[in-house]
Order: structure tokens, then sequence, then C-alpha cells
């Protein structure tokens, strides 16, 4: 027993054979994980609209990306014991021999890359999310006013003459802000392909802001369970040139009563 | 109760005095219960004042609906008995012994099921009987949700009743998956393996059984009223909205809660203050830790669950306005509320199942727990952090902006305890012999199922990435993962382990494999479609989809059917193995942990000399 002892432990840890093919499977597995699931995801998400979706759609794929290592390292060590001594019957197997049962090194090495791989990821997701913040703030962007109310959305237009639409009409190219709330329940305002989503609350008014960078039709799905209809309460926004939407725009009956106030300045 | 070895046998021949408790069971609990809820009714109907304003909305009947299950409940505890021991204390006498022998069920055979029997093996076999029923029901309901969504554009189910299956089944699921590990195994073997005669608190532990029991038939109850049509978060104010069914909803949860609290309360003391002599904090168990952290969570957790109901009952009974904005409340504080529970709940489900996967690891590989430190501070590490992420589910409801930030570092902090749990599995593996059964693949499902629910929570945590996936079924996908995926297969490895103790007979094992390949292979494909469908925009809790999603959804209906197939499998093994399996022999697996140095049936009061422990259970080839 001695014997076998040293021999697997004698000499250093990394010219020993299981720790070998374990590191081979780990760099073989690495870039297929990282490539597949970042490409599958990405691929099912769509064509982003926004900057907001690129930014989304990136994160994803560095967070896949990140997390592919991790992800390769299990497989690598799960595949190689499995493919290692097995026994099957009704008795159990000898004790295993040379066993390892702690090993402050490897403990530390984890620790370590996890709380850098968690510290990568905040910082990553900070700054997109400053991006987000900031884009709120935004002087030129028009502003839209959403109103959620069982089982459909309203928009109005405050900054022209108050015009209202069932249907979401925004200029290429445009920032936007979106002033939500809800006449009812809580609803969940998604523009799918522009990668945005706040709820719409009653009483309150919730703020998300994109720029449409892509003519087109796209998708805005309520995600928050809201009742009978909930999945029905969907609709359509038309991205337009600018042209095109000023057209539209002026094609609409004037309301001259704006429904918008600046959140915060009613109380 | 720990002076039983000492006592004198009753006097041979009388039957012992027990008083009513003879006379209580199951049966007499329902009939209690009915015909109090139906007293309780005909009375509220009779004295309850008409609604006065014309805009308080229905608040009679929902008064009328909770006092009848209120009524439910309390004729229900004294039908079973609940309130005989608390009666007679305050007379100033407790119960005899020979009525606490009665109690514990000696010598009664069959009927001990029945009844509100103080011992903990027979609470064990009791949670595991619910707890296969719940999932049985809550299985149901799941297939009844896949045959809704078999192809694009609205299903053949009516939307309200759609919406009360999903939130049944959300709600049942969670409640089943809570108790599936510390029930019956933290009943059953718990105590055992920490050397132990019963659970500090035997009526306690009965006591917090009887009220799942009590809990479930509001929630039946509540489908005849409308149903739950607000998914199993019911957020205010969609629930002050919500039928009489939405009552039935929060006597469940309330009673639930109350029955969460009580055994939380009853294992914490049972570990901390009755394991062998010998048995030091290095020497107890994993699974162990696992348990008592799982309870220990829900002390917290389950006080504001409960809470979050009784506001929501004012709301709709009494008139109140906690969560209603128009008058001064908001739905934001039902939100909070929810997830201060919500959140540390998940790992109430999670952290008992990774940590009874931890246990047999070393048994199953004839290995010694990697690094068991780690593993007690994986687990105490994802307990503490667990109750600072709650507002993670709230980035996009507008609550707090400014919030989110810290929230993303706090749900993100949680992957490095939970990489620890991965590091002590994958470690103990390391040079282990693999002894190729059931429980051994388990743990492989399990890295696989966890690593996949683990990342793409990652994705979850960060703020811009869940303004997509929030609400969409890539959700759901990933919270199945890790409380399906991981939980429910560190359960049914459990069920496989403990089988042999817990009936004395080896679970069928033929037939046992047969399900875990379908169970596993049927859920990864289940899921993975809604993962795809998730990403491609698709809602949750919808019950019609664009045409875009056929193909996700296919996938998920197709793996539901081989998942609900390889369950009943299962089923058919559990029957057929407890009725007339292989005979068990005492210690099936070589196991070095105390439950297995009792024989099967397992005496009442488990020891005849408590046993002292010298080293821990791991000791699988170390050198002296």
């Amino acid at each position: 027993m001695a014997s076998t002892t040293t021999r697997y432990f004698a000499g250093p840890w990394w010219k020993r054979k299981d720790f070998q093919r374990t590191a081979l499977l780990w760099l073989i597995l690495t870039p297929i994980i990282g490539y597949f699931c970042s490409e599958i995801q990405v691929g099912a998400m769509g064509a982003p609209a926004s900057e907001v979706m690129a930014t989304t759609e990136r994160l994803m794929r560095i967070f896949t990306w990140a997390a592919s290592p991790v992800a390769a390292f299990v497989a690598a060590m799960a595949i190689v014991a499995l493919l290692g001594k097995r026994h099957h019957g009704y008795t159990p197997p000898p004790d295993s021999e040379d066993v390892i049962e702690t090993s402050p090194k490897s403990i530390a090495v984890w620790m370590v890359s996890s709380a850098l791989l968690c510290l990568f990821a905040l910082v990553v997701g900070m700054v997109a999310l400053q991006k987000d913040n900031a884009s709120l703030l935004d002087s030129k962007a028009i502003q839209v006013n959403v109103t959620g109310q069982q089982w459909v959305w309203n928009f109005a237009y405050p900054g022209d003459g108050g015009v209202r639409s069932q249907v979401l009409h925004l200029p290429v190219d445009q920032p936007v802000v979106f002033h939500v709330t809800s006449k009812d329940v809580k609803h969940s305002f998604w523009i799918v392909q522009m990668g945005i989503k706040i709820d719409a609350n009653p009483g309150e008014f919730t703020e998300t802001a994109v720029t449409p960078n892509k003519i087109g039709t796209f998708d805005i799905r309520c995600a928050e369970l809201c009742g009978l209809l909930h999945a029905y309460m969907q609709n359509k926004v038309i991205v337009q040139s600018k042209k095109d939407y000023a057209a539209w725009l002026s094609r609409q009956p004037n309301s001259t009563v704006s429904t918008w106030t600046k959140p915060g300045a009613a109380a | 109760m720990t002076t039983t070895m000492t006592h004198t046998a009753p006097t041979s021949g009388d039957t012992p005095k027990v008083g009513i408790i003879r006379h209580l069971n199951v049966f007499t609990a329902f009939a209690l219960g009915i015909i109090t809820a139906l007293v309780v009714w005909r009375l509220a109907l009779a004295f309850l004042p008409e609604n006065a304003e014309a805009a308080v909305m229905a608040t009679r009947e929902d008064k009328i609906a909770l006092l009848s299950m209120v009524g439910w409940f309390v004729g229900f505890m004294t039908g079973i008995g609940a309130l005989v021991g608390p009666f007679r204390w305050l007379m100033g006498k407790d119960l005899s012994h020979e009525e606490n022998m009665y109690l514990a069920g000696k010598d009664m055979g069959a009927k001990r099921y029945f009844r509100y029997t103080t011992d903990h093996k027979v609470v064990g076999i009791q949670y595991l009987i619910i707890t296969m029923t719940i999932f049985g029901i809550g299985g149901i309901l799941a297939m009844l949700i896949r045959a809704n969504l078999g192809k694009a554009g609205g299903g053949w189910i009516h939307p309200q009743a759609y919406n009360s299956i999903v939130g049944t089944h959300g709600i049942i699921m969670i409640v089943g998956t809570i108790i599936m590990i510390t029930g019956p195994f933290g009943n059953y073997i718990m105590p055992i393996m920490i050397g132990a005669r019963d659970m500090a608190f035997p009526r306690l532990n009965a006591l917090s059984f009887w009220l799942i029991v009590a809990a479930g038939v509001p929630l039946i109850w509540g489908q005849f009223l409308g149903g739950i049509s607000t998914g199993w978060s019911a957020y205010n104010p969609l629930a002050g909205q919500a039928p009489l069914g939405m009552d039935g909803y929060i006597m469940f949860i309330c009673i639930f809660a109350l029955s969460t609290m009580v055994a939380g309360a009853n294992i914490t003391t049972t570990v901390v203050r009755m394991r062998a002599k010998g048995m030091t904090w290095n020497r107890t168990p994993i699974f162990i830790y696992g348990v008592v952290a799982s309870v220990a969570l829900a002390l917290p957790a389950f006080p504001v669950f409960f809470l979050s109901q009784i506001l929501s009952a004012m709301d709709r009974a009494l008139g109140t306005s906690f969560y209603d904005t128009a008058n001064g409340g908001s739905g934001w504080l039902y939100e909070n509320l929810f997830w201060i529970m919500g959140h540390p709940e998940v790992y109430v489900i999670l952290i008992p199942a990774v940590a009874a996967l931890m246990e047999m690891a070393p048994v199953f590989t004839r290995h010694p727990l990697f690094s068991f430190n780690i593993a007690v501070m994986g687990i105490a590490g994802i307990s503490g952090l667990s109750v600072l992420v709650w507002a993670h589910h709230m980035y996009i409801s507008g609550w707090a902006p400014l919030l989110n930030a810290p929230f993303m570092l706090t749900t993100e902090l949680i992957s490095i305890p939970t990489g620890m749990l991965f590091l002590v599995l994958i470690g103990t593996m390391w040079r282990g012999r693999l002894w190729i059964t059931v429980p051994t693949m388990s743990i492989f499902a399990l890295l696989w199922n966890f690593m996949i629910g683990g990342i793409t929570g990652i994705y979850l945590s960060d703020v811009p990435a869940d303004a997509f996936l929030h609400g969409s079924m890539f959700v759901t996908a990933h919270f199945h993962y890790t409380l399906m995926g991981a939980g429910l297969t560190g359960a049914l490895a459990s069920l496989v382990y403990w089988f042999p103790k817990m009936t004395g007979r080896m679970l069928d094992e033929r037939l046992s494999w047969i399900s875990f390949w379908f169970v596993q292979i049927g859920f990864n494909v289940a899921f993975m479609g809604m993962f795809f469908v998730g990403l491609q925009g698709q809602p949750r809790r919808v019950e019609a989809y664009a045409a875009i999603f056929s193909r996700g959804n296919l996938l998920t209906s197709i793996g539901a059917a081989a998942i609900m197939t390889g369950m009943l499998v299962l089923l058919a093994a559990v029957i057929g193995s407890w009725r007339s399996g292989v005979k068990a022999p005492m210690n099936p697996w070589q196991a070095k942990s105390l439950e297995w140095t009792v024989p099967y049936p397992v005496p009442l009061e488990n020891f005849e000399t408590l046993p002292v422990v010298t080293e821990d259970v791991y000791g699988y080839g170390r050198k002296k």
C-alpha cells in the first residue's frame, strides 16, 4: 500500500496522468462550450433593434465565455472521474487509494478565481447599467407615456400636442424615454427586440429609455401576469424614418390636453 | 423522552389509560373540520352585515370564505388531537407516560400513520407520502399546462382556469420541494443519524405534519371558488382583484408557514441539543448541516410570508389598503415581503438536496468528503447571503433603481459559496472508485443541471441582461433547473439511498434506472426548449404563444412527457418495492453514518444504548 501511495504522489503534480487528462479535456471543452452556448443563445435572441439589445447580447456572450472555463473544468473532472475506476454490483468496492482529502492550494485557486470572475461580471454589468441609466437623462430624447391596462397598451406623445395612439410609432435613431404606468394591476412593458423592459405600476411612473436603430416592426409584450388575457396583451412598435414618423404624427388628430406630468412634479 | 431507559413498564394486563387521544384520528379530524367550517359558514352568512359601500368589492364574501376556512383549520386541528396536550398542560397536568407512549404509536401498527403520532419515523413516512402526493398533483397540473401549450395560438383551457392551473402548479410544487428532503429524510433519518431517540419536541413534529394536511384543504377548496389566477407569487393588486379562490391561497400559505416555522424550530433544536456523545460539529454529517441550514433559513423567511398574506387577507376582507396604491398602499410592499421570503426559500429547497448528495458522494466513491470545512462554509455562505439578495427579483419593477447595483453585487457574490459546493462534489469524486448506482449518477446529474441553473442565474443577476430576460420563459427554465434539476435530483437520490432504511426493502434497481434516465433526459429536453423560447421572447405564464415559439414549446412538451413517464415508473418502483421488494440488509451501502447501525424496523426510540461517536463518517481509504 505504501508503494502505491508513493507512486501516485511521487513527482510533481502536473506530471500525474489524471491531471494531464483533465487539463487536456478542459482545454478542449472550454472553447466548445463557450462557442456553442453563446452562439445558440445570441442566435435565439435575434437581431438587435437597438444599442441596448446589442449590449445585452454582448453581455450574454461575455458571461457565457467567462463561465465556460468553469463549466468545462467541472465537466472535465466529472468525465475523468466517470471514466476512471468504476464498480458495478451489490457490494461496495474497496476503499479508494491515494485519496486527497483536502487541498488548501486548489481550494485557494478555486476561490480566488471564482471571486475574480464574480468581480468581472459585476464590473461588466455595472458599466452596461451605467450606460442604460445615463440614457434616461438624454435631453434630446422624445418622451412617450405608456399606460398599461387590462389588456392593452396606450401611448401618448405629450411633446407633440398630446397625440395618442394604440400602436407605438417611433423615429429611428432618436432617443426615446418611456414613462410607464398602469391603470389597474401590474403589467410589464417589454419591447422584445430592443431589450428594454420596465414594470407598469398603478399610481407610479417608471422610466426606461432606448434608441431604436433599425427601421421595422417589433414586438411589445406584457411580461407580468396581469389576469385573464395576459397572453394577448401584445402590440407592435413601428420604427420609421424620421420623415415617415413626422408624416404619421401630423396625420394624428391632436388632443390639446396633455396627460403627461413629469413624475414627481404632481406631488 | 430520554429517561425512558429507566422507566418501569406499566403493570401488565391493564390497558393503559389514555383518555380522549384514543378516539382521535384523521377521520375525526376531517369530520370536525368540515362540521366546524359549515357551522362557521352558516353563522357568518347569517350575521355578517351586507357590504355597506358599493365601492368595496365583495368583502363580505371574502370574510365568509376566510372565516369558514379558519373554522376548518381549528376544527381539523382539534379533531386530530393537536390541542389535547396544550389543553392538559393548561389544566395543570401534562400527558401521562402511557399517553405519551400511545401518542408515539407504541404497538399500534398501521393505524399510527393516521393519527397525531409523535414518533419521528412515522412523521417521516407521512411526509414522504404527502410529498409524493403533492408531486403527483403538481405533475398532473404541469401536464395540463403542456397539453394547453401543445400548439401555437390559444389552447383549449379557459384562460381563467389556465392561470389557476399555472398558479396552483407553482405553489404546490414550491411547497412540495420545500418539504421533499427535510420532511421525509429530515424527520426519519436525521434523528437516527445524529444518534438521538426522537426529535426535541415530538408533539411539534406531529403538529408540523398535520398542519400541512390542514393547509392543503383550503387550497383545493379555493379551486372551486374561482381558483388562484395570479401565478404562485400572487402579486398585488392582481391578487386583490382575484376571485375567492385567492382566500384559499392565503389560508394555505398561512397554515403552511406555521408548519414550516414549527418544523424549523424543532429540527434546529434537535440538531443543536441532541447529537450523540462525541458528535462534535466536525463529526456531524454534512447532510445534517444541509437540513439545519434549510430549516433555519425558513425561520426568518416564512414569518414574512405569513405576514404578507395576512395583509393581503385584510386588504381583501377588511377594506385596508396595504397594497392598494389608490389609497396609500403599495404593490411594491407586497413584492418586497414576498421576495424577502422568496429568495431564502429557493435555498431552503436547494441546500438540503446538495447536502444529501454530498452525504452520498463519499459512500459511493469510497473516498472521504473533499474538504468538509469548505462544504460547511459553502452552506453557511449561501445561507447568509441568501437573505440579502431578494430585490434582484425586482430589478425592473421600478421600485428602487438605485438599489439595483448593490443587489447585483450580493447576488453575484452568492456564486462563490455555490462554487464551493461544486468543488466539494468534484473533489470527492476525484480519485474515487465510482460505485455505479442511481445516487452516484444523480451526483453527475446534479453537477450538470446545477451548472446550467447556476450560470443562467448569473445572466439573470445582471441588471441589463435581466431587462431582457425577466418575466420570460428563460426565468421559468432557470428556476426549474435549480429547483428540479438540482433539488429534485437530490431528493430522488435520497429516496433510493434511504429507502432500505425506511421500508426495509431495496428500491427496484432496474426500474429506478429507467426512471432516472427518463427523468433526466426528459428534464433537459423540456427545459432547454424553454430556455430557447425565453431567449426568443416568450413571456411566462401565457396561455397562447406566437408561431415562432412552436419548436421550443414542442421540445418542452416532449420532454415533459418523458419526465411523466419516468415519474410513473418511479411510482411503480416505490409501490412495488415497498410491498414486495428484495429485503434490505441493515447497511446495504456499507456506509459509516449512524442510521445504518439500527435494524429495520427501527425500534421505537431508535437506540437501545445511545451511541458514542469517535470520528467523522467519511473515513474511506483514509490513512491512519
